[in-house]
């Protein structure tokens, strides 16, 4: 009896040094994310001992067993995006070389440019991109293709400048009815084709891609309204600026070499790839927008409405695609211009692409297209090589990470030709 | 490397005299040496050598999985085999197509028919190899060709009638000249009876004699004893990828062949014991009637009630109402007319979710679409339709994964799903384990009435048996059953009571005890008309 009381707090002192060791490591990952967003490299540090930290946690306490499948688990995530990114280099490096140009001198100042010199330029690229990314990666979890997310971060940019010029809060407070205003504004953007979807069965690529475009060539009347003045020339496509209470806390008022232009838009990116991430593996509705997702039939003979749980989706997608908007006006430009090249939106399509629509890697996948549209500036101005390739080199990658299927292919014919030679 | 016999023994069989003695004769046309297939994760053929004789009717008997279909397509250039020799009339050969198959005198009909349904007959029978003159099919001459062959075979039909127009067994006879036009010495039927009514079925069987009478070979693929020991001159039976013995049909019994197919001794017959006295019924439908777009019935006025502890069996032709049915007993369809009552409360108003929290359960006939959603998880696949329910779901709608898991362990072991893990995908098991998953989830909700249609769909005999058993389970517990299924030995196995659906109208009700798989198959293929209902009472 006495032995096994003992062996039990035994146990329970270990769980509770497990637990306070996890913690630990999910703190120095949350640290050094913000510092290594934040533009600081010192945060990619505390972001390595983390990690080391919680494999060595899964090692102490749960055998060396578990900590190989937990590595292997994420490894193998990971494999087919990183060929497809190591080939898509090398097709690069080839392309290079036919056009005349030197694929080491560019590489260097592409990744050193991306990944070092201007990162901060990656981290405010990839900022828009996790949000519509989301917006995207969620409709397809649900069966949908929200192409018109561009459409839904402009009604969403307009809704933070304008909500940003009228409502005259204390800074949080306006930041946070900010967010929640214009992101339900942006998801109402939704609700016809949602609408339609349900009702009739109108395709969502085409509903809300007719609705993007409504949305984008609605925002230079906006801009109109709100200071843009084509006649002089300091306002012609930019409304006012928006006073600082609704601004995003900047980086540099708390790691002081950051670049001015960074902000923590970023963070509230990461925190929103997490919390759909929790949505779609752990709620209620999550499930159900997965199964109807999978497999409509199958639902709805469970009794899952079919309708409202698109309905649900097409919403979110929207609200999602609309921050974006929010957090580009609020946290980088201040202001609204008539940007109508950005294209945030479609790249979304892009990286959740790119990510097979997992919330959490779209964070990743963002962050190396912002990378590569930074880098590739630099690259432009420092070497000869166009910009252009970077833009080939992106293509490449979507293909070959987004055909899975060549792999499955490719793999069949090496064993067919190893299978027919061993006769 | 092991080198492979040529005839390699297998437990139990003294009886390889039979290949020595066909190859003495010099009458084999095919033959395949240690054929072997690795596929990536299973070896679907294990050194299978087997032999046709020119003019035999050859059967090849397993369950599904043995390895038959693999065999076939091997035979028929679809698949490359990992090792082995295929020897047609004396020469080795290797297929790198079903083309080379068809030009080298192979012909497969396939269980499901690759017809064009709006064209005619002719059109079907040369398409892929039309008679032409300078590029202009000679329809004429086509015409003439297919009413040749049909003449000698004895195979009559229209060769101006639109396949569409066909019934299914008139169908087959279209695919079966379709290879004989392409002058097929050898013919591989696919599991030929699976969709035929048994006047079909006999009336195929004249069809392959007067075939081997004209010196044609047959091979039949299939896993129904009944019909090997009533076609076949020959068997051969594949037990998980292995020849597991062959003999001559003349030898065997019932008993060995399902012994031979199995491994063990296979009850055939389910104990059917009610529970004595009928109760009074609990589901009703009456009146039921559901339109096409057209304005045609899909189902008409249909009616019939099921009392607890019941298995009412529907029985009828695919395509006859049956899955309108099922679906407008689950609201997944919308009803025109009619009622459908549970325990006295109307329920044809309500959505799918209240009629199964009214009790009713629900095993569809096309499990991988309507039953499970594949990509999800087995766990996810045992607790969908109760994920919002306690104890799976805490408050504000979050779900308890550790509640899922352990309720799904616990129903993988009851139900015996072989599965490594319960959070692996339902994808990735197989087709009896896939059943097993959704059976689990839909009989654990104790059902007061219970909705089966097609329940062993496709499945081995092993698996047949045990869903079978625990379906006399749920009837011992006293739940109304309505079983619709396309195998009338399983309806016979099964119901109490037979009803026979025909054109979207129940024809006939009969008593599974007085009747015979005969008489029910011809009210299913509408050979008597609707008859005085309480004829069968």
């Amino acid at each position: 009896m006495t032995g096994n009381k003992t062996g039990t707090k035994v146990r329970s002192e270990r769980e509770h040094m497990k637990k306070a060791l996890d913690l630990i490591s999910v703190l120095l990952l949350a640290a050094g994310a913000v510092y290594y967003l934040g533009g600081s490299f010192s945060g990619l540090a505390a972001l390595s001992s983390g990690a080391a930290l919680y494999l060595f946690n899964i090692y102490y306490f749960q055998g060396k067993e578990k900590t190989l499948s937990a590595v292997k688990k994420y490894l193998s995530r990971l494999i087919v995006p990183l060929i497809g990114i190591a080939a898509a280099v090398v097709s690069g490096a080839v392309i290079m070389l036919l056009t005349g140009y030197d694929p080491i001198e560019s590489y260097t100042a592409l990744f050193y440019g991306g990944f070092v010199k201007n990162w901060y330029v990656a981290v405010l690229n990839a900022t828009p991109l996790i949000f519509t990314g989301l917006s995207i990666a969620f409709a397809f979890k649900a069966g949908l293709f929200n192409i018109g997310a561009e459409g839904q971060y402009y009604i969403g940019a307009m809704a933070g400048a304008w909500l940003g010029f009228k409502l005259e809060l204390p800074p949080l407070i306006a930041i946070i009815l900010v967010y929640a205003a214009g992101s339900f504004l942006a998801s109402l953007w939704n609700f016809i084709p949602a609408l339609l979807k349900v009702k009739t069965g109108a395709h969502e690529v085409i509903t809300t891609m007719m609705f993007a475009h409504i949305a984008r060539y609605l925002s230079p009347i906006f801009i109109r309204a709100f200071g843009g003045d084509p006649a002089t020339s300091t306002h012609p496509y930019v409304t006012w600026e928006l006073p600082e209470s609704s601004w995003l806390l900047s980086f540099k008022s708390f790691i002081p070499d950051a670049n001015y232009r960074l902000h923590t838009g970023i963070l509230i990116a990461v925190a929103a790839a997490f919390f759909v991430s929790y949505v779609l593996e752990n709620t209620k509705t999550g499930f159900e927008i997965k199964a109807v997702g999978f497999n409509k039939e199958a639902a709805r003979v469970q009794g899952i409405s079919v309708g409202k749980n698109i309905f649900i989706a097409m919403m979110f997608a929207g609200a999602l695609a609309g921050m974006a908007g929010i957090t580009q006006v609020l946290g980088l430009d201040h202001k609204l211009f008539e940007n109508l090249q950005a294209g945030y939106g479609w790249n979304g399509i892009s990286v959740a692409l790119l990510a097979s629509n997992n919330p959490v890697g779209v964070i990743f996948t963002s962050l190396l297209w912002g990378a590569l549209d930074a880098g590739g500036q630099y690259m432009a101005r420092t070497t000869h090589t166009p910009n252009s390739i970077v833009e080939i080199i992106k293509g490449i990658m979507l293909f070959l990470i987004v055909a899975k299927y060549i792999y499955i292919y490719a793999a069949r014919l090496i064993k067919k030709k190893k299978g027919g030679g061993s006769v | 490397m092991i080198e492979c016999c040529p005839y390699p023994p297998y437990e139990g069989n003294e009886k390889r005299g039979i290949m020595e003695e066909a190859l003495e004769t010099g009458r084999p046309i095919l033959e395949t040496r240690c054929i072997t297939k690795q596929f990536p994760r299973v070896l679907a053929n294990d050194e299978i050598s087997i032999l046709l004789n020119k003019g035999e009717i050859l059967s090849i008997l397993g369950e599904n999985g043995a390895g038959k279909s693999t065999l076939m397509n091997i035979l028929y250039g679809l698949y490359r085999p990992t090792s082995g020799e295929i020897i047609l009339k004396g020469k080795e050969i290797s297929f790198s197509s079903p083309r080379d198959a068809i030009r080298a005198g192979l012909g497969m009909v396939h269980q499901h028919f690759m017809l064009v349904e709006t064209l005619t007959v002719t059109e079907n029978i040369i398409l892929g190899s039309e008679p032409s003159k300078g590029g202009v099919i000679d329809y004429q001459l086509a015409k003439k060709q297919v009413l040749e062959i049909s003449e000698l075979y004895g195979l009559h039909v229209d060769p101006d009638e639109k396949i569409e127009n066909l019934s299914v067994g008139l169908q087959q006879r279209v695919e079966i000249l379709k290879a004989l036009y392409r002058h097929a010495e050898i013919l591989i039927l696919d599991e030929p009876t699976a969709v035929l009514t048994p006047q079909e079925v006999e009336e195929l069987f004249r069809v392959i004699r007067a075939l081997r009478d004209k010196g044609v070979s047959i091979i039949i693929i299939t896993h129904k004893l009944e019909e090997v020991m009533a076609i076949s001159e020959r068997v051969y039976i594949l037990r998980r990828g292995k020849l597991s013995g062959e003999g001559d049909i003349k030898d065997l019994t019932k008993e060995e062949l399902a012994n031979m197919m199995v491994g063990r001794d296979v009850v055939l017959r389910v104990d059917k014991k009610g529970n004595g006295k009928k109760k009074e019924a609990v589901f009703f439908i009456e009146d039921l009637s559901v339109l096409k777009k057209g304005g045609n019935a899909l189902l008409d006025s249909v009616k019939l009630d099921v009392s607890p502890g019941e298995i009412v069996g529907i029985a009828g032709v695919d395509g006859n109402g049956q899955s309108e049915l099922s679906q407008a007993v689950m609201g997944l369809v919308k009803i025109d007319k009619g009622s459908i009552r549970l325990n006295g409360k109307e329920i044809s108003t309500l959505s799918t979710r209240e009629r199964i929290d009214e009790g009713i359960s629900f095993v569809p006939s096309d499990r991988q679409r309507d039953g499970l959603v594949l990509e999800m998880s087995i766990s996810d696949n045992i607790i969908i339709g109760r994920h919002d329910r306690k104890p799976f779901v805490r408050s504000a709608g979050r779900i308890n994964h550790r509640e899922i898991r352990k309720y799904a362990e616990k129903l993988a072991v009851d139900f015996d799903i072989r599965t490594p893990s319960v959070s692996v995908s339902a994808a990735s098991l197989s087709g009896g384990n896939q059943q097993k998953v959704i059976l689990a989830r839909e009989f654990s909700r104790s059902p007061v009435f219970l909705l089966l249609n097609q329940p062993t769909r496709g499945l081995d005999v092993g698996a047949i048996e045990y869903i079978h058993s625990r379906i006399m389970e749920m009837k011992q517990k006293g739940a109304a059953i309505l079983l619709v299924s396309l195998e009338l030995e399983e309806i016979f196995a099964l119901s109490d009571r037979i009803l026979v659906i025909y054109e979207g109208q129940i024809v006939r009700e009969l008593k599974t005890n007085e009747t015979t798989d005969y008489e029910v198959g011809l009210y299913m293929t509408g050979g008597r008309k609707k008859g005085s209902l309480n004829d069968g009472k």
